[in-house]
Parts: structure tokens; C-alpha cells; sequence
């Protein structure tokens, strides 16, 4: 099977995701196939029911929902302080992100502002995330392009001993080194360590370093490109409507990033480079993201330049969990994460008001996934697996 | 949003105090919302969240309810695909839903509101008239119930907070 | 009867150098999962396993141990007699190819006439058992992985029989001792016929990579889409024999590639006797064995259509072209020896 050049606004023809089998071929000797829950390149419990022709998919169901636990449910459960630790493990990839905009609705519920110190701290936390998770993004979509057993994952490796320094940094400032519970209402919990401008720095020129390394070793490799250039193209059009923002929309020549176009902590100040593709395939998608890697070592080392001092929480220590209580009200906040936009809609006065009456997480990663019916007729099994790398979804944000 | 869809909005909903935030809107207008906002720029499909509301009797101050649901719609837009502007805003609105009552499905207008109405048909039981696929999303097929209506298992032998 | 004409008895020579050889491929093959970690971990800013022994030199033991003492689980529905038979006659068509190897000056277990063919043909017929166990695990991964091996397999094999032609010709002979033997008349094949060896042996080095499922060609093997491939449903040591098979099979195509382009046993400074030979043989052996290792850790993994259409539209013609310009070379340069 050849792939003809397409790209974001040359796309393949639509694939018809309610495809009636028995109108198929009849002489097509179809088989079912279940990807997942447990297969190794799933990133997790996710299922994708996979009808194939000889080798080739002709329709694919996912089903989400191996990893739900109730995450929703038990915010209206919990009071306002206690949540900040839950969202921790929704996209365990980047859970400072996760904090920030959970804390960033209650704020806005409770019409109170964030002090300048904690904004940066928060700018910079955002950041190094999301250098955190591209880095993880970067190498588990190489891994998932192939490799023996462990044999793509020489790059995995390396992406994973940079992640370290980023995780060290976050050590050193929350004591957690996965789900730090550093952000509360009204500002950071955690307040810089000495000497830690020193290690980002030189966290930022490592990863640097390496990922002029790795452009050699993937976007520079003949075979690496044959198997991603041209493999799952997501249409302009196609990404709009299915809402998969962040690094997959801007893959298909989207020009949005809430970090420029409704800017919140200190983004407004910053001047973000917002890069986009046109190619909409797997290859833009993982380059896109290498490039918004640099990006964040750039801002970072803009808003390492000016410290603001003074208080990092505008509210009291807080005296007990129930301390924040927001009445009545809804709100919608949205960052940008490594992802794509992640929401938080509140509907608050729930508890008495001490809890959300009802809290929904806009998770970017059910929206990525939701291309896959789409994305993957017509590809083989392997570009399969290399797509759903390529989207990077995690599902614990997916099923929540 | 520009003075033209506003006005448009208005228009549609036959109000003037039309806000980007939190209008509730008759549910037959819903979808008439919905493709007015995607044909002035609207076109990124953000979020939808359905809650529940379960019957209150009659209390202090308040008038007795009846149990009913709220939906509420979030769309984007995105100035930058028409010109070079940059920036973007949100657009939301809600519906009230009696019990029992369905609300027009956007799949027809936004492929990705598929999933997302799945989910809060899966979770809070708000049923979408025109969707293709309506199956639960993240429960088991033969789960019993929707596990966000505030009346599912909300008792607890302890305070939320302990 | 002495020892010598214990040794002089064609059956017993055969079966003590049988059993020499064999016994030496196993142990290779053993240290061979050692050599991999390491140098993997090398690659990969870690370690490797250095805790079992001295450096870890004890590991493939354990490892051993390990596969050994677990259960050798069959599926419920799989056809058990042939999902059992797959990885011993993976292991045996592995043995009889290694057999005809020479390691040296007369180290070889059996001096065949036809040496490179009974390596080709053996290594050929090592598909038909990677087909059993995928198609009679009874698992739809294991299927899709045997189906693969076998379109993959039967395609490379032309471009490797082309292109180990090209020595053939040069030597004018089939026996793996006399093509060795020839270069050291000749210089290596490799290098000379300039342009024609270098290009044969990157085609022979290559297609074996895929003869012996080794990145970029392991599609059959496949672990981010196909689980383990053939050996999905495979426990204890019956997981073992297929590991240990490719490294048999890697090193068989490093030993071959040696004889055929680097001038197999042949080296300087140590002079002609047997356990020179052997010594610049297994130094070659690994030094091809160790960049298959190298490859396999920095490249990712083609797919099956990809892979299929750079052995057809590429290696074939080529390997075509390099067998009629060694005619020629043949024909122009040495007068058609």
C-alpha cells in the first residue's frame, strides 16, 4: 500500500467512522482485532477494536474507559482544598499544568487575584512541564515506531535521563517528584530554593544539547522518516471539529495557543513563538513538538532573567480544608497544556459551598484520541501503533 | 465577540442582554445557537457538561424545584483562521432540561462532539436527539444508573473531609 | 585403537566436531544475550546487567536457569503438538546451517561441497517454523507476525542468494572453506572487485539483517505492535530456544558475511595455523555481529510494505546487476578464469 503525499489542507479522503461491515467487500476475508486494553504500545488501558483487511484497517472503534475512576465524582465530594492533589494523577505527565487550572477556576470563582511572584513561579512551572512531557511524548512515540525489544527505546532512554533533571527540579522545590500538591487557591504553596535558577539553566542547556542529538537521530533518519511523513494526516478541518487541540491541532496548521491568544500568569508579557505545520501527519506532530521544546528552554531562560519578589499566595495560610468556600456561580478557565487546551468548567455552591457542585476537566487527550476512528483506516497495523503514539494521549486524563 | 453576532445572537434568541458567558437558551434554539456560532468563527468544539439537578422541596427563600439538568456548551473561536488577528474566546451557554427531556445533539455540526456527549450521556443520563452512536462512553454497557446524578451514592458514612 | 585412529573413523570425527561446534555455538549464543545488554546499556547511558559474576558474565546462566525452571504453558486452544515442535526445529534448521561453517583451517563439523547452499537452504527453511508457531498459537498477533516472517522471508531470500553469488562466482565454488580460501588468493571480496564486492557485501549484510529478523527488518518480531510476534504465547525455555535462535541466526549471518566478503580465517601477524584462523574468524564474526547489535539499538523498525518494496524495487535489481558485472569482471579482468 502506498501513501500518497497528502497533508492538513491536501487531506485523504474522510474515512467513514460508522462503517457498515456487511456493505464491505464480501469477498474481503476481514479480522477482528482488539489493540489493547493490555498491549504493550497503548500508553495504558486504551482498546481499539480494529477491523482488518489482511493487514490493512478498514475501521476502528476505540473504547476509553479502562481507567475511570470516578474523578469527577469525587471532586464533588471533596472540598476546595483537598482536590489540588486529585487532578495530580489525571495527566500524570504533566500534573502541574493540571494544579494550575484547577486552582485557576476556583480563583476566578472567588474573583480573587494572584500575586505577581506566584504567577512567575507558575509561568515557569508551566513551562518546565511541559518540557517534562513533550520530552516523555517524544520518546515514547519513537519507541512506538519500532524498535526490538527495548530497541527504539535507546531514545525513550534518552528522553527519559532529561526528564530527570526536570523531575529533580521539581524535587527540589515540592519535595514530590510525580504529584506535588504545590499550587492552592490564591497562589504556590512551595517557594523557590536557592541556587534553583542554577539547575534549571543548567537542565535547560542539557536538554538543549540533546535535542540537536536527537533531530539527528529521528528527523534526519531516512527510515524514521518513511515511517512517519505522510502516516496519519489529520485534515485543518477535521481537527477543529473534533477539538484536538494543542501540538495536534497546530500540526495541522492551526494557529492557536492560549498561551498568546488568551493569555494567563504572566504569558501576556511574554512574546510566545507559536510554531505550526501544515503537514497534519505523524512526522509535523513529533517535530512540532521538538520545536515547542525549544521554545519553553527559550522562555524560560527570558523569565529566569526577572525574579518578582514579594508574597506567593494572596490568602492566609489556610487554617483547614473547608477555609475556601465559593458560593454560587459557574466559570470556564482554560490553559494551554502540553496537550492542548485543558479546561476546567465549575459549577460551584455544592457542600454547602465547600465543594463543586459539579467540576468538569476538559481533558485534551479524549479529544486526541477521538481522531482515531478517523485516522486509522487505510493505515496498516504498524502505522497504527505509530499514530496513537504520535497523539500522545494519556488515558488517566482520558477516562479520569 | 463582534457587535454583528451579537446583535445576531439577539436576534435568534429574541433578548438583548446577550453575554459570552452563561445565557440560558430554550432547547429548540440550541442547535440554531449552535450553527449560527460556527458560521461566525466559532468553529473550535471546546467542551459540554451536563449536571444534574435532583427535586428540593420547598425551603426558606427558595421556591420548590423540580428535578431537571443543565447543559451547558462551550465553543471557541478563532479569529486567526479569517485574518491575522490573533486572540480567541470562549462562547458558552446553557439549557435547562426537564427530566426526561432530550437536548439536540451538535455531532451534525462538530465531529468532535461525538465522544463528549457519549460522556455525559454515560455519566449524568442526558440524552442527545440525533446522535449517531449514543453508547456509554466510559462505564460498562450494562452499568446500572449514571454515576454523576447527585443522587448516585452520594451519602457517605463520613464527612467529606475528615 | 589409539586415540588417532579413534579420530581417523569418519563417524566419530563427525560426531565429536558435531558436537564441538554445537556445543561452541550455544555457549556464543549465551554470551551473546550478555554482549547485547552490555553494549545496549553502553548505548543507552545505563549500565546493564553487571551484577551476576564478574561483570555479569554469569547472567545468561541465570537467565538459563531462569527459562528452565518455568513452566512451558500451551494455550487452551492451540494445536500442541506443532506449537511445541516449532522452536526445536527452529533451533535444529539454526544447528544444521552452523554445521557447515568453517572456523579455521579445517575446523569445520562437516565439509560440504554445497556449504553456502545448505546455510542458505537451512536458514530458508528456519521460516517454516516461525509459520508453525505463529499459526498455531492460536493468537491473532502471532498469526499476523508468521504471515509477515514468511512474506518477508521468502522475499529476501533472492536478494541474499544474488548477492552471495557474487563471491561464488569469484571463487568458483559453493564450498564456504574454498571461498575462504580463494580470497586469500584473491584479497577480500569486499574490496576487491572494487565497487561490485563492497556493494554485494552490503547486500548480503543487509538482507541477512532481515533473514535473521534484526532491526530494521524485525517487522515479525514487531513488540510495539505485535506484542513479541511469533513467540506472543511462548513461556519458560520454549521462549528461550526462539531467543536463543536469533542469536544463533545473527551470528551464523556474521559468520557467513566474514567468509564470504572479509576473507573469512585468513589475518596477518598470527600466521596459518588453526588457532590463528580461529582467532581472526571469531574477531571478524563478532565485529559484524556487535554492529548488527549497534544497528539494532539506534534504527527504528520499517514497515511490512515498506520493507517489501526495498527488497523488490531495490536489493533485487541490484543484486541482479552485481551478478552480471561480476561476469563481466570475470570475463575482462581475470580472462575468464
Amino acid at each position: 500500500m502506498t501513501h500518497a503525499v497528502f497533508d492538513a489542507l491536501n487531506p485523504p479522503p474522510v474515512a467513514d467512522v460508522h462503517l457498515d461491515l456487511e456493505s464491505y467487500d464480501a469477498d474481503a476475508d476481514l479480522m477482528v482485532l482488539n489493540l489493547g486494553p493490555q498491549h504493550p504500545s497503548t500508553h495504558g488501558v486504551f482498546r481499539v477494536k480494529l477491523v482488518l483487511d489482511g493487514e490493512v484497517i478498514v475501521k476502528a472503534v476505540p473504547y476509553p474507559g479502562y481507567l475511570h475512576r470516578g474523578v469527577e465524582k469525587l471532586l464533588e465530594k471533596l472540598t476546595y482544598a483537598q482536590q489540588t492533589p486529585i487532578v495530580d494523577k489525571n495527566d500524570y505527565l504533566s500534573p502541574m499544568i493540571n494544579e494550575q487550572v484547577l486552582n485557576m477556576a476556583f480563583e476566578a470563582g472567588l474573583g480573587i487575584e494572584v500575586p505577581r511572584r506566584a504567577r512567575w513561579l507558575r509561568t515557569i512551572l508551566a513551562e518546565l512541564q511541559r518540557l517534562a512531557s513533550h520530552l516523555v511524548a517524544i520518546g515514547t512515540f519513537v519507541m512506538d515506531v519500532g524498535g526490538s525489544i527495548g530497541g527504539g527505546a535507546s531514545m525513550f532512554m534518552y528522553t527519559f535521563r532529561d526528564r530527570e533533571l526536570i523531575l529533580d527540579l521539581f524535587e527540589d522545590l515540592t519535595g514530590g517528584r510525580f504529584h506535588y500538591n504545590t499550587h492552592q487557591v490564591g497562589g504556590n504553596r512551595h517557594d523557590v530554593p536557592v541556587g534553583w535558577d542554577v539547575s534549571i539553566r543548567a537542565a535547560c542547556d542539557q536538554i538543549e544539547r540533546s535535542l540537536d542529538e536527537w533531530d539527528v537521530m529521528t528527523v534526519k533518519n531516512g527510515v524514521f522518516r518513511d515511517r512517519t511523513i505522510g502516516v496519519g494526516v489529520l485534515s485543518r478541518d477535521l481537527a477543529l471539529q473534533l477539538g484536538a487541540s494543542g501540538p495536534i491541532m497546530r500540526a495541522s496548521g492551526i494557529d492557536l495557543d492560549l498561551r498568546r491568544d488568551a493569555p494567563y500568569h504572566l504569558y501576556d508579557e511574554l512574546d510566545v513563538q507559536v510554531a505550526t505545520g501544515t503537514g497534519g501527519d505523524c512526522f509535523t506532530r513529533y517535530r512540532l513538538r521538538a520545536v515547542e521544546c525549544r521554545e519553553s528552554i527559550r522562555l524560560i531562560r527570558i523569565l529566569l532573567e526577572d525574579v518578582p519578589e514579594g508574597p506567593l499566595c494572596s490568602l492566609k495560610p489556610s487554617k483547614g480544608p473547608t477555609a475556601v468556600k465559593i458560593k454560587d456561580g459557574q466559570w470556564y478557565v482554560a490553559v494551554e497544556g502540553p496537550r492542548g487546551e485543558i479546561g476546567t468548567y465549575l459549577i460551584a455552591g455544592g457542600n454547602k459551598g465547600m465543594s463543586p457542585y459539579r467540576l468538569k476537566i476538559r481533558p485534551p487527550s479524549l479529544h486526541a484520541l477521538a481522531t482515531v476512528p478517523y485516522l486509522l483506516p487505510g493505515h496498516t497495523l504498524s502505522d497504527a501503533v505509530a499514530i496513537l503514539g504520535s497523539l500522545d494521549p494519556i488515558m488517566g486524563e482520558v477516562d479520569r | 465577540m463582534t457587535p454583528e453576532l451579537q446583535a445576531a445572537v439577539g436576534q435568534l434568541l429574541g433578548r438583548e442582554d446577550v453575554a459570552a458567558f452563561g445565557m440560558v437558551v430554550p432547547a429548540e434554539l440550541h442547535f440554531a445557537l449552535a450553527k449560527l456560532l460556527k458560521d461566525n468563527g466559532y468553529v473550535f468544539y471546546v467542551t459540554v457538561v451536563a449536571s444534574h439537578w435532583p427535586a428540593q422541596p420547598a425551603a426558606k427563600g427558595a421556591p420548590e424545584t423540580a428535578e431537571h439538568f443543565e447543559v451547558a456548551t462551550v465553543l471557541r473561536n478563532l479569529p486567526q483562521l479569517q485574518d491575522n488577528r490573533t486572540g480567541s474566546q470562549t462562547f458558552s451557554w446553557r439549557v435547562d432540561l426537564a427530566a426526561g427531556q432530550d437536548i439536540d445533539s451538535l455531532v451534525p455540526l462538530f465531529a468532535g462532539a461525538d465522544w463528549q456527549e457519549r460522556e455525559q450521556y454515560d455519566l449524568v443520563g442526558v440524552r442527545f436527539a440525533g446522535h449517531p452512536d449514543l453508547r456509554r462512553l466510559m462505564m460498562d454497557e450494562d452499568w446500572p444508573g449514571h454515576p454523576l446524578r447527585r443522587d448516585y451514592a452520594i451519602e457517605t458514612p463520613h464527612a467529606p473531609w475528615r | 585403537m589409539t586415540l588417532e585412529e579413534l579420530l581417523a573413523n569418519a563417524w566419530v570425527r563427525g560426531l565429536v566436531a558435531s558436537v564441538l561446534v554445537l556445543t561452541g555455538i550455544l555457549v556464543v549464543a549465551a554470551w551473546a544475550t550478555w554482549v547485547e545488554r552490555r553494549v545496549a546499556g553502553r548505548l543507552q547511558n545505563r549500565i546493564g546487567p553487571n551484577r551476576v559474576g564478574w561483570f555479569g558474565l554469569l547472567q545468561p546462566i541465570a537467565d538459563a536457569l531462569k527459562l528452565l525452571r518455568k513452566e512451558v504453558l500451551v494455550p487452551d486452544r492451540a494445536d500442541r503438538g506443532l506449537f511445541l515442535l516449532a522452536p526445536g526445529l527452529l533451533l535444529f534448521f539454526a544447528m544444521a546451517a552452523i554445521a557447515v561453517v568453517p572456523w579455521g583451517p579445517g575446523l569445520v563439523a562437516a565439509d560440504l561441497d554445497i556449504g553456502l547452499l545448505w546455510v542458505l537452504a537451512m536458514s530458508g527453511m528456519m521460516l517454516v517454523p516461525t509459520w508453525i508457531a505463529g499459526w498455531s498459537s492460536n493468537n491473532k498477533y502471532s498469526l499476523v507476525a508468521g504471515m509477515r516472517a514468511a512474506a518477508q522471508g521468502i522475499s529476501y531470500e533472492v536478494p541474499l542468494l544474488l548477492s552471495a553469488l557474487v563471491p561464488v562466482m569469484l571463487a568458483g565454488s559453493f564450498n564456504l572453506s574454498d571461498i575462504a580460501e580463494a580470497q586469500a588468493r584473491d584479497g577480500w571480496y569486499a574490496i576487491w572487485p572494487p565497487g561490485i564486492g563492497l556493494a554485494a557485501f552490503v547486500i548480503y549484510f543487509t538482507t541477512s539483517l532481515a533473514e535473521a529478523n534484526r532491526i530494521p527488518f524485525d517487522i515479525p518480531e514487531a513488540e510495539s505492535e505485535l506484542v513479541a510476534g511469533v513467540s506472543t504465547e511462548y513461556t519458560g525455555i520454549a521462549f528461550g530456544l526462539f531467543q536463543m535462535t536469533e542469536y544463533i541466526h545473527t551470528w551464523l549471518s556474521s559468520a557467513v558475511a566474514t567468509l564470504l566478503f572479509l576473507g573469512g580465517w585468513h589475518g596477518p601477524f598470527l600466521g596459518d595455523s588453526w588457532w590463528a584462523g580461529l582467532i581472526w574468524m571469531v574477531l571478524k564474526t563478532s565485529v559484524l555481529f556487535v554492529s548488527i547489535m549497534l544497528l539494532r539499538w539506534s534504527l527504528v523498525r520499517l514497515r511490512a510494505d515498506q520493507l517489501m518494496r526495498f527488497c523488490w524495487v531495490w536489493l533485487v535489481p541490484i543484486s541482479l546487476g552485481l551478478v552480471a558485472a561480476t561476469a563481466i569482471w570475470i570475463q575482462v579482468a581475470q580472462g575468464g578464469r
